[in-house]
């Protein structure tokens, strides 16, 4: 369990196998729900995971190998690309502006 | 982004509504050959289709499927786009009935905000029943068409 302050995040990575299907439908979509937020949403194959992400979505079946990449950067596995609850609980968490678990 | 040309990243000719596959890899190789054939992949993309597949199915939810490469098969790609494929009759998808298929293939970032059009679509039931249904190519182009007043920056 991780806590996430909302305040600290710049930078949300979605980290997928190649970086151009489906972690790239999920980043279109949170571009546009963190719009307002002023938080950057990237898209990129897990071994490309920026240093400088402060939090990472990923496939929970590409979870191990994200967390090799991410390093300390907390790292949320999700199993829908549409709808997922915990990506759903992430974006509430930043958009509330309030310190929530991951 | 808000730029993008959806008619040069998803061709007319690229948007099949009467295909058949008899199974999954049929339906992903028949992506592939549409997307070879708009000039978009070289013929090594196919089977790094079917490699990236295996590892997790990208069947999306709705009846809608995005089959693309692994990171392997990115340098075969030529340059971004996309097809849609629809199987009135249905694929079997590990379980689970796929109609559409969009074949994706992408260097860049080109292809981003029709993917989050398309998520937007499938969100909504009617929506995704509508895009499943589309009459004919123009308004599966209509429909993925990203709406401007959503686009973030």
């Amino acid at each position: 369990m991780t806590t996430i302050d909302p305040g600290t995040v710049k930078k949300l990575v979605v980290a997928c196998d190649a970086g151009m299907g489906s972690s790239a439908m999920l980043a279109g979509t949170l571009k546009k729900q963190l719009a307002k937020d002023g938080i950057t949403v990237e898209h990129t194959a897990v071994a490309g995971i920026p240093a400088d992400a402060d939090i990472v979505l990923t496939h929970a079946g590409l979870l191990d190998r994200a967390r090799g990449v991410a390093g300390s950067t907390p790292v949320v596995p999700f199993n829908l690309f549409l709808g997922d609850p915990a990506v759903t609980k992430v974006v509430n968490g930043l958009k509330s502006g309030q310190p929530f678990d991951v | 982004m808000s730029d993008i040309n959806l008619a040069v990243l998803l061709a007319r000719e690229s948007i099949r509504l009467d295909e058949k596959a008899a199974d999954k890899k049929a339906a992903i190789e028949a992506c592939g050959r549409a997307l070879v054939e708009a000039g978009v992949v070289e013929e090594a993309y196919v089977p790094a289709m079917l490699e990236r597949e295996k590892s997790i199915s990208t069947h999306i939810g709705e009846g809608v499927a995005i089959p693309h490469a692994t990171l392997a098969g990115k340098e075969a790609v030529l340059r971004d786009g996309l097809c849609f494929l629809r199987f009135p009759e249905g694929v079997d998808w590990d379980g689970s009935t796929v109609t559409i298929c969009i074949g994706i293939a992408a260097q860049g970032d080109g292809h981003v905000d029709v993917l989050a059009q398309l998520a937007q679509i499938l969100m909504v039931p009617e929506q995704a029943a509508a895009l499943r249904n589309a009459a004919d190519p123009d308004t599966v182009l209509r429909m993925l068409t990203p709406s401007p007043a959503n686009e973030g920056e």
